[in-house]
């Protein structure tokens, strides 16, 4: 199956890796409204970004729902962390939830300018959204985000395993670029 | 819904709904209140006259729950069968009480029941209800999101297992003074791959060294795996499947990739319980190699010769604990008393054993379930004093997750016991042919040594005197300049004036304890970076320090210590210490 694809001139592909450790500019965390560094890739962001990152969250304080924000990323190798409190487990009206999420963490990368951004598989894993819904509505909110600015070049989604991928690669497959009304 | 429900509620009623199956129908339906699995429960043997902890009882809450809702006679007379619905989200929070806080899915009422009743069966599916509408232990939702995230249920980052896996190499290669003893990562087409559990590396990587030099002595043509390695899988406790299936399909696709023949699974309950037996059909993948639990590879090595043992060199007096999963869950009894009795020569049963044995009570998960402690700990009098019983001053089990439950009951019942395990015991009594022995170092040796921590600053913090001279002069002797602390305030103070280059940290000390001091240092920005050696001989380190908001600590050391391994740690942080160039100050 295909793993790239060019939407609106954006580069997308899939991939599985540790978004944590990943070259990029920036990568999304998928973050609590209290905004801690919690377990998993919290914890990861911490040990390998220090603690400036924490500290610089803990000033900031807390994150409305569907909401993101920028912050440093300390010694990791991207440069920026965008923070976003995305639905979680199975709340209400995650569809719609879901692509406000997106379009606010693409409109926070346009606002820093970051060119090359990544995602993890929103909401999906812990969080338990399931994978082919979050792929779809990570697709049509990139596509409509980047139907009306072109500032981004490359965009990586990052999976957790290759089950996962193995779960979002036929929707992104399927994805059809040019077809949203 | 014609009710006021919560949504949480709501959603919860509706998963129930797609769980049922035959085996849960079954479970659910057939109870007949004979009660004969009521004193088959730790919980209920140390709790008398509290009818709470009744397998029953606690069944009773999900019964009739699936009675309400799925079962035509609760939906038309509820008020007659006992149905009872879950409303708002304080219901399912209590709910959440009864299913991780008072059981820990050990099935020995399972197995007592005539009726068939798997009680585990379906409380771990209520656990799994909960966790799809996020209600769960804080340390539950800790663990299944490092495994989620991280690929292990510790939140073992890639470059501190590979270091780890480095220095055990190191380790070997000392002992055996051999530079060819190595442990493969990633090498292809091996017959044996081994998998471990993640606490080995965090805890006890002496394990994964005893292990090494074991395959060596065999001459085994192994190999660790650099990803998919942690073969334990939080999905199992916590209920969801998901979770059980992408850890399991790790493991199993780092397999196919490296096209091993064998999986060989390090002593673990519910790691073998999940690889072998669950893992396929969560993950929904049929494999095509081998899975063994590492006792009947050891085993086998010793029967067939590949590997000669001398059980002499193993002194104590031994009992062995069944731990639920590996015994009573997936059968296997006979091989470790096999394996026991191979490497020593003074062992005797625990009553009741195998499958009637009674859980360590760290089960289920429920080591990373603080709030419950209290009552684990009072359920763990029926271990006590079994464990008691048997006269025994070391208990062997197969199980790391045993090793912390028994470790920590042993503590809080005050036992004069050890934990162990076979792994270690096979190590320790290996016959390690003439040419392969510990080299006895050379006088110029130890002279080239002296100066191996020259021009580094070393703060050793421990409230015992004879203690801090001991590793103040073991390090003195090493060419570090060595300043000492006696007690929780004075290691912040001094370390905030004097910035060593590394600080040695026992965990238990009177006042200010080692995990809070820990946790000031980390969270002074001047402090921050400065490499930390904990020191401590406490099974309950996880909560002190890697619960703890801050980076972990850069090495550990079990108690007692000796001259060896102090230097070989110390040094290891010095040489491989990552952390402390990536920690900004
Ligand atoms: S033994 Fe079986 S039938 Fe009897 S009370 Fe327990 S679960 Fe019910
Ligand atoms: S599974 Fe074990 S802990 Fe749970 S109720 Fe049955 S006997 Fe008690």
């Amino acid at each position: 199956m295909e793993k790239e694809k060019v939407i609106n001139n954006v580069h997308v592909r899939v991939e599985v890796t540790d978004i944590t450790d990943l070259e990029i500019e920036a990568f999304v965390y998928y973050a609590r409204s209290d905004l801690k560094l919690d377990a998993g890739y919290g914890n990861a962001i911490t040990t390998r970004g220090g603690m400036s990152i924490r500290k610089e969250l803990e000033k900031i304080g807390n994150l409305a729902p569907n909401a993101s924000l920028i912050t440093d990323a300390g010694q990791l190798k991207a440069k920026y962390i965008i923070h976003a409190n995305g639905p979680k487990f199975q709340e209400q009206d995650i569809p719609l939830k879901l692509k406000t999420t997106m379009l606010g963490i693409l409109a926070t990368a346009k606002k820093a300018g970051i060119t090359r951004l990544a995602f993890p598989a929103m909401g999906c894993g812990y969080y338990g959204i399931p994978v082919p819904q979050s792929a779809q509505i990570m697709l049509e909110a990139i596509e409509e985000f980047t139907s009306e600015t072109n500032e981004l070049e490359e965009i990586v989604l990052c999976m957790l395993d290759l089950r996962q991928q193995g779960a979002f690669l036929p929707v992104f497959n399927d994805f059809k670029v040019g077809v949203l009304s | 819904m014609p009710e006021d429900r919560s949504y949480k509620a709501e959603k919860v009623i509706e998963r129930l709904g797609k769980k049922l199956n035959r085996q849960v129908v079954g479970s659910l339906a057939a109870c007949v209140h004979c009660g004969m699995c009521t004193d088959s429960c730790h919980y209920v043997l140390a709790n008398p006259g509290d009818p709470t902890f009744a397998p029953a009882w606690k069944a009773d809450r999900l019964r009739k729950l699936f009675k309400r809702h799925y079962d035509w006679t609760g939906r038309v007379f509820p008020w007659w069968v006992g149905a009872k619905s879950v409303y708002t989200d304080k219901d399912l929070e209590e709910l959440k009480d009864i299913v991780f806080g008072k059981c820990t899915n050990c099935r020995r009422c399972s197995i007592n029941c005539p009726m068939g009743v798997d009680f585990a069966t379906f409380n771990r599916m209520a656990r799994g209800l909960l966790v799809s509408v996020g209600v769960m232990p804080e340390g539950v939702a800790v663990v299944s999101k490092d495994q989620w995230e991280i690929g292990n249920q510790m939140g073992v980052l890639r470059e501190d297992y590979l270091d780890t896996i480095e220095w055990m190499e190191e380790t070997i290669q000392d002992e055996l003074d051999n530079p060819k003893a190595v442990i493969p990562i990633d090498k292809p087409n091996t017959d044996v791959v081994y998998t471990i559990n993640p606490r080995e590396v965090k805890y006890d990587p002496r394990t994964i060294s005893d292990a090494a030099k074991i395959f060596h002595m065999a001459g085994e043509n192994w190999t660790m795996p650099s990803e998919g390695w942690d073969m334990t899988n939080f999905g199992l406790f916590s209920g969801d499947d998901d979770l059980g299936g992408s850890v399991a399909s790790r493991v199993y696709d780092k397999m196919h990739e490296l096209k091993g023949k064998k999986i060989v699974i390090s002593e673990c309950g519910h790691g073998y319980r999940s690889t072998r037996c669950e893992g396929q059909n969560w993950a929904g993948m049929d494999v095509d190699f081998e899975m063994e639990s590492s006792v009947i590879t050891m085993r086998d090595y010793i029967k067939e010769g590949r590997i000669q043992v001398d059980k002499s060199k193993n002194t104590d007096k031994y009992t062995y604990h069944d731990s639920c999963n590996f015994a009573r869950s997936c059968g296997l009894f006979e091989e470790p008393r096999e394996l026991l009795n191979l490497v020593t020569d003074d062992f005797s049963e625990m009553y009741p054993n195998r499958s009637e044995n009674y859980c360590c009570t760290g089960g289920g998960g429920a080591m990373s379930m603080s709030e419950y402690a209290p009552d684990r700990l009072k359920s763990a009098k029926i271990k006590a004093d079994q464990l008691k019983a048997t006269g025994a001053n070391v208990v062997v089990t197969s199980c790391h997750n045993c090793v912390d439950g028994l470790a920590d009951l042993i503590k809080h019942y005050k036992l004069d016991m050890k934990v162990t395990q076979l792994v270690n015991l096979v190590a320790n009594a290996l016959v390690i042919p003439e040419e392969a022995e510990v080299a006895v170092k050379e006088p110029d040796e130890v002279e080239t040594l002296k100066g191996l921590f020259a021009g580094k600053k070393i703060m050793v913090v421990d409230d015992e005197p004879d203690l801090r001279v001991f590793y103040g002069s073991v390090l003195e002797d090493n060419g570090a300049e060595v300043i000492e602390a006696a007690d929780g305030d004075e290691a912040i103070g001094l370390a905030m004036a004097e910035l060593p280059d590394l600080i040695t940290l026992d965990l238990s000390m009177p006042g200010k304890d080692g995990g809070k001091v820990f946790e000031a240092l980390r969270k002074n920005d001047a402090t921050a970076s400065i490499p930390v050696c904990i020191i401590t001989g406490r099974p309950e380190l996880r909560s002190l320090i890697y619960d703890r908001p801050v980076p972990a600590p850069e090495g550990y050391l079990d108690k007692p210590v000796s001259e060896e391994t102090l230097i070989r740690n110390v040094r290891k942080i010095f040489e491989v210490g990552r952390a402390m160039e990536k920690q900004p100050v």
